[in-house]
């Protein structure tokens, strides 16, 4: 590629600007790409100079106690995490007015029907079929398993992140952090490694079940084995 | 766009793929636009993001979406389909991928010319950067038409 001009950016994937909340920052980012159309002459990449402040700490603990003593199913242990984690979810779509939340068709208060579609398929191991968990939820799902997986396990990875987004105490984990914390402490993240086992099984009659796994678990969580395996042409950015 | 060291190895192996299997595509008709005060600025982004009753993007997605100058921020969601980029920021703040709010910061400072009506969003997650040659050619002249002199392109 010959982008005519092109600033590279030494931040991490998903923030290309740097910094959030930082107008500052992202400010001097935009002026120093600019600043390219009266400096470049021909085809250029420029360095930015400036790394972003660290994103959050790399090793990060929540302070919720998610722990639960009773209902040991799948769904039961889920709903209940999802409950001890609600409080402070509302707090940031308060504080933010607004929520990433819906992109499975949800709306915006349904979190739990999510979470149980999640348990759902977890338990039941049924790939192919859309979970019915509530009347109301279950018509309005905006895709077809298996791909809808994709977007329910985003939507409940956006109410964890607006979880913990707003709660008291040191800025918010970064990426890895986050995804330690769901896939290493938490039994979304037991849900999703549960399903991801589920599309690996089902890849002889759903060539595109193990891609799906790759959409909804980040790479280096999944088992000791690559999460992604994409299939000719491939998927991925 | 990310160090490849700061991935994790498979992803990194995954791009390094990607990069070596590149077509090359070369600097076209070199523009010079008019001086900066004097630009009209869009922004085209790989982000996925789109307003909440647009359709989602689907996997191998080459059509795009519209973002007008003042989106509501509370109406913007994003459904790229990657799971392997960070979404805690743009949650916290849309601007640190699609920076609208930058760019009206930057033309009420006059250090822009102006901000444009229409922003455009694709999904990256392409293997054949030549398959968006239509639609991104059609956002050419849709820019251009527009009046716009600088479009800024913001991977993801």
């Amino acid at each position: 590629m010959q982008p005519p001009r092109a600033l590279f950016v030494p931040f991490p994937l998903g923030r290309p600007l740097g910094v959030p909340g930082d107008a500052e920052f992202q400010l001097d980012v935009l002026r120093a790409s600019l600043a390219m159309l009266a400096t470049a002459t021909e085809s250029t990449i420029e360095d930015y100079p400036i790394e972003a402040p660290e994103a959050g700490p790399e090793v990060w603990a929540c302070p919720l106690n998610l722990a639960v003593p009773t209902d040991d199913t799948l769904t039961g242990r889920l709903m209940a995490e999802v409950a001890r984690l609600r409080p402070w979810a509302t707090e940031t779509r308060r504080q933010r007015g607004r929520t990433t939340f819906g992109l499975s068709g949800a709306a915006a208060d349904q979190v739990d029907e999510v979470a149980a579609a999640l348990a759902l398929v977890a338990e039941t191991g049924d790939i192919d079929t859309n979970p019915v968990v509530d009347t109301a939820a279950a018509t309005g799902w905006a895709h077809d398993m298996p791909f809808l997986l994709r977007h329910l396990a985003d939507d409940l990875r956006s109410f964890y992140h607006e979880a913990i987004a707003s709660q008291p105490g040191e800025t918010p984990p970064n990426h890895d952090a986050l995804n330690e914390w769901i896939f290493g402490q938490t039994v979304f993240g037991e849900v999703l490694i549960t399903i991801g086992d589920h599309l690996t099984a089902a890849e002889s009659h759903s060539p595109f079940a193990p891609l799906i796994r790759g959409l909804m678990i980040p790479e280096g969580h999944y088992r000791d084995v690559a999460s992604f395996k994409g299939i000719a042409g491939g998927y991925e950015s | 766009m990310v160090r490849l060291s700061d991935l994790h190895p498979t992803e990194a192996e995954h791009l390094r793929a990607r990069a070596d299997a590149m077509p090359v595509l070369e600097c076209e008709r070199w523009l010079t636009p008019p001086p900066l005060t004097e630009s009209t600025v869009a922004i085209v982004s790989t982000c996925g993001m789109h307003r909440r009753d647009d359709p989602p993007f689907t996997p191998l997605a080459l059509d795009y979406r519209l973002l007008p100058r003042g989106v509501d921020w509370a109406d913007v969601v994003v459904s790229h389909i990657s799971a392997n980029f960070d979404r805690s920021g743009l949650a916290d703040d849309p601007n640190v991928a699609m920076p609208l709010d930058r760019l009206e910061d930057l033309a009420a400072a006059g250090e822009i010319g102006g901000v444009s009506q229409w922003h455009y969003t694709f999904m990256g997650a392409m293997p054949q950067p030549q398959s968006f040659e239509e639609t991104g050619t059609e956002v050419g002249r849709l820019l251009a038409d527009d009046g716009v002199d600088v479009a800024l392109l913001v991977p993801i």
